[in-house]
């Protein structure tokens, strides 16, 4: 492929970046990156977490400045001062935290920064609202401008957001990571919108670590490689692995570590399993050296087993065994996970921010908790420096020193924290849900070695992922859920994409057999 | 009507809970009028009205601190050392600006420390408490002095048998609602004390809000409203007195969370602000008539503080 190989465009480009660099201190995070936005078209923006997918377009918003460069918005020269500047441009951003103030009326946040005013310096809310409506009422949004932005959902924040770039006549759209948090019908809702802005001749940019997405939403892609521009393309004719070779520089097979081979003793059994009183029962087991993933769709209770084995959710009945102790299903919720981690079974949960990482304090000390919880609560605090040392250096954490804050750490880093947390405190079970969400590929690499180093030094791991090529990747063996039951189990080596969703929306009468044997 | 019912409780509103202690008040007013006798007299009535209304104006300057996630704790000093100003021998023409001048000064170096400097409101506010404090005792070590003539009228004077008191009470109410609410200033306090409340201190920065600037007026607010109640009490009690102003530094504060807003900032609102103001006072009445020692009138009002935030967690009011 043919670097800086340019896309026909029609007309003049909304917004043109050429050759901008930008640097932080000595870390050079742009050097020369270009990025065309045309009038109607969606743009993917893609890269490696670090590549300066996120500092390029803080740029185009005017948070950040650039050091070298120029920017033509409507073929007019800019230099872009604030964000207050951009949104004066057109340029109307949706970034990944979102920004509204939730104690704001939607009307309020819409204004916020130039409210309009009547007479003795009141503001003129009766203007507010009405403004705000037609600009809801264009998105087809049925929300009251008087509505607190806290009792929005999260979709309908973003609805607010792109609404807010309607309302201030924005021709261009960032979209960081719009669909993080969204569920599948609210994507829906969102893909609308956005085939709306495109028809409306706007331009799009749109952030993303989900290829379906990219592929589906997207007419256009740039992708970037530490900070360096890799090649801008029409979507149409490149293939998905394609895309992620532009994106690593190298082919989607090497991303996964070889499969286990000889799996011998059952570390973790789970018997007759009922999520709730009249679902059927699950069984299923994981021997040593093994990796098992979880497929199905979203809803199914794929999530629901996984939990139960930590006491996190509630099933009916069932039987657990690890490593020897056996317990019996529902666990007690507040002792569950403290129970498990005992008989060496550790819980990596999906929303490490919120449910994982203590993000405001150091790495070691995040690593070091799962040493600590292991002693009586007044024993004196060992310091554990060498296992600490050794479960960072052995993740290869990318963090300046131990003491680093988790916060500060990138998705992919923070992922291998939590980690080193179990295998520092020498777990045999690792379950875990969503091993690479918000992690960029390079890194989600090494957490797929790092998941099979685990296994193949004795231990087994049971791996829930919306993820179906990342199952099928890094997997033994693959167990499909439909309808709180596992109904069909295949081995990895032989699964396609094709047949688990064949198997998790349980048309074809083969998942059925399939499952009748297992 | 389950939204009004939840927006009363405090859910998903931006004003707090203010209704539980209107009823409070209103209770606690029923009761007192039926089981005391000396409650329900004009002068009992005049004594309240007089109690509460220096209580109300500082409440008000200490509620947009707070509304933006930050406290005041200088009030107090503020309102002695302007007793202890218009208590020195100079014309009314003279003390009264340089009480505002005074004002302006203490509120500008809060806000500045605070903003600029970043340093944490409580620690800010009383070290300039400690600060005016030591200035004011020096100025006038104990209760004394007169005040000008003018001032004295302005305050305890009538027209048509309706005490001055309730007319400075309407303008000052006036002036913080079209602050609070016909302003831009009051939609960007809201704003700012929204997204720190939400963990995220720059949201309104983003917006193109000047937040520092903002912070800094509603310091600059807080002193001057806190002035304005010491001329206030000066007027009534025509001295100087350094231990009169310490008192209202806490109790404002007390007056502020009884009125529904929340201490983290972003939700509040006026009329909870004098609610609670009138709640704290009536307490104060109350207790005074029950002869209730001052000692325990202090712990009482420092266990309503500890129980009105507690029961007001984040998880259940507001955003």
């Amino acid at each position: 492929m043919h670097p800086n190989r340019s896309v026909e465009t029609p007309g003049v480009p909304l917004v043109e970046m050429r050759n901008i660099s930008k640097s932080f201190g000595p870390n050079r995070v742009l050097s020369s990156v270009s990025l065309t936005l045309a009038p109607g078209s969606v743009h993917a923006l893609m890269g490696e977490n670090g590549a300066g997918k996120s500092t390029l377009m803080k740029i185009l918003a005017g948070v950040h400045h650039y050091d070298d460069g120029e920017i033509e918005c409507g073929g007019q020269a800019e230099r872009i001062q604030s964000p207050k500047h951009a949104q004066e441009l057109g340029i109307s951003t949706v970034f990944q935290e979102l920004s509204l103030l939730p104690n704001l009326t939607i009307a309020e946040n819409m204004f916020l920064g130039r409210e309009p005013i009547a007479l003795f310096g009141t503001l003129d809310r009766k203007r507010m609202y009405e403004e705000t409506k037609a600009a809801l009422e264009e998105l087809d949004l049925k929300l009251s401008p008087g509505l607190l932005v806290s009792e929005l959902s999260i979709a309908e924040r973003q609805f607010v957001e792109i609404a807010h770039g309607i309302k201030a006549r924005a021709d261009v759209f960032i979209l960081d990571e719009p669909t993080a948090a969204l569920n599948a019908a609210d994507v829906e809702v969102l893909n609308r919108q956005i085939a709306r802005l495109k028809a409306a001749g706007k331009a799009v940019v749109y952030i993303s670590h989900r290829m379906d997405e990219i592929f589906n939403v997207c007419d256009t892609v740039t992708v970037l490689k530490d900070g360096r521009h890799v090649a801008s393309e029409a979507l149409e004719g490149i293939t998905e692995s394609d895309l992620i070779g532009l994106m690593v520089g190298r082919d989607i097979k090497d991303l996964f570590p070889q499969r286990g081979a000889n799996f011998e003793d059952v570390l973790l059994s789970v018997q007759d399993l009922k999520l709730q009183a009249d679902s059927p029962p699950v069984s299923f087991q994981l021997k040593t050296g093994e990796i098992v993933g979880l497929a199905g769709l979203e809803g199914q209770g794929q999530q629901d087993i996984v939990r139960s084995l930590v006491g996190v959710f509630k099933p009916d009945s069932g039987h657990i065994l690890v490593s020897g102790g056996a317990r019996a299903l529902p666990l007690p919720a507040r002792e569950g996970i403290r129970d498990m981690q005992r008989l060496g079974l550790a819980f990596v949960p999906e929303d490490r921010k919120e449910e994982g990482l203590y993000l405001g304090l150091s790495v070691a000390h995040n690593v070091g908790i799962s040493l600590h919880s292991q002693r009586p609560g007044l024993a004196w605090a060992k310091r554990y420096k060498q296992q600490v040392t050794d479960a960072v250096t052995s993740m290869s954490v990318k963090a300046s020193s131990k003491d680093t804050s988790v916060g500060n750490l990138s998705g992919g880093n923070q992922q291998k924290v939590l980690l080193g947390r179990y295998l520092a405190a020498g777990m045999k079970v690792l379950v875990i849900e969503e091993p690479t969400r918000g992690v960029d590929i390079g890194a989600k690499s090494e957490i797929y070695t790092l998941l099979r180093q685990f296994a193949d030094q004795g231990g087994a791991v049971l791996v829930l992922s919306r993820e179906t090529i990342e199952l099928i990747g890094m997997s033994d063996r693959i167990m499909v859920c439909h309808d709180q039951a596992i109904i069909a189990e295949m081995q990895a080596a032989e699964a396609t994409e094709h047949a688990i969703l064949d198997a998790a929306l349980s048309t074809s009468s083969e998942a059925n057999e399939r499952a009748a044997v297992a | 009507m389950k939204a009004v019912f939840a927006h009363l409780t405090g859910q998903n509103s931006r004003q707090g809970l203010w209704i539980l202690p209107l009823i409070a008040g209103i209770v606690g007013f029923a009761w007192l009028a039926v089981s005391t006798d000396q409650f329900a007299t004009p002068q009992n009535a005049k004594n309240l009205l007089a109690q509460a209304m220096p209580l109300i104006i500082v409440a008000i300057g200490q509620m947009m601190v707070v509304l933006l996630g930050g406290l005041d704790l200088s009030v107090g000093a503020v309102i002695s050392f302007t007793t202890a100003i218009l208590a020195l021998d100079a014309p009314a023409a003279i003390t009264i600006p340089a009480v505002f001048i005074a004002a302006i000064a203490i509120g500008f170096i809060n806000g500045t420390t605070v903003t600029r400097l970043n340093v944490n409101p409580i620690i800010a506010t009383l070290a300039m408490q400690m600060i005016i404090m030591g200035l004011t005792r020096l100025m006038r070590p104990v209760a004394g002095g007169e005040v000008p003539e003018v001032v004295k009228q302005l305050v305890s004077g009538a027209v048509f048998g309706v005490p001055f008191t309730v007319f400075w009470g309407l303008l000052v109410c006036l002036l913080a609602w079209k602050m609070l609410y016909g302003s831009r200033f009051g939609l960007h306090i809201f704003a700012i004390g929204g997204g720190i409340a939400s963990g995220q201190s720059d949201a309104a920065h983003t917006f193109g809000i000047a937040d520092k600037r903002t912070t800094l007026l509603a310091y600059i607010g807080c002193s001057c409203f806190a002035a304005l109640a010491g001329i206030f009490l000066a007027g009534r009690i025509v001295s100087g007195d350094p231990n009169i102003g310490p008192p209202f530094t806490l109790d404002s504060v007390t007056a502020v969370a009884i009125g529904g807003t929340q201490l983290s900032g972003g939700v509040g609102s006026l009329h909870g602000t004098i609610i609670g103001a009138l709640v704290l006072a009536l307490l104060s009445n109350g207790m005074n008539l029950a002869n209730v020692s001052a000692f325990v009138q202090t712990a009482i009002k420092g266990a309503v503080l500890l129980a009105v935030v507690a029961f007001q967690s984040r998880k259940k009011i507001g955003l």
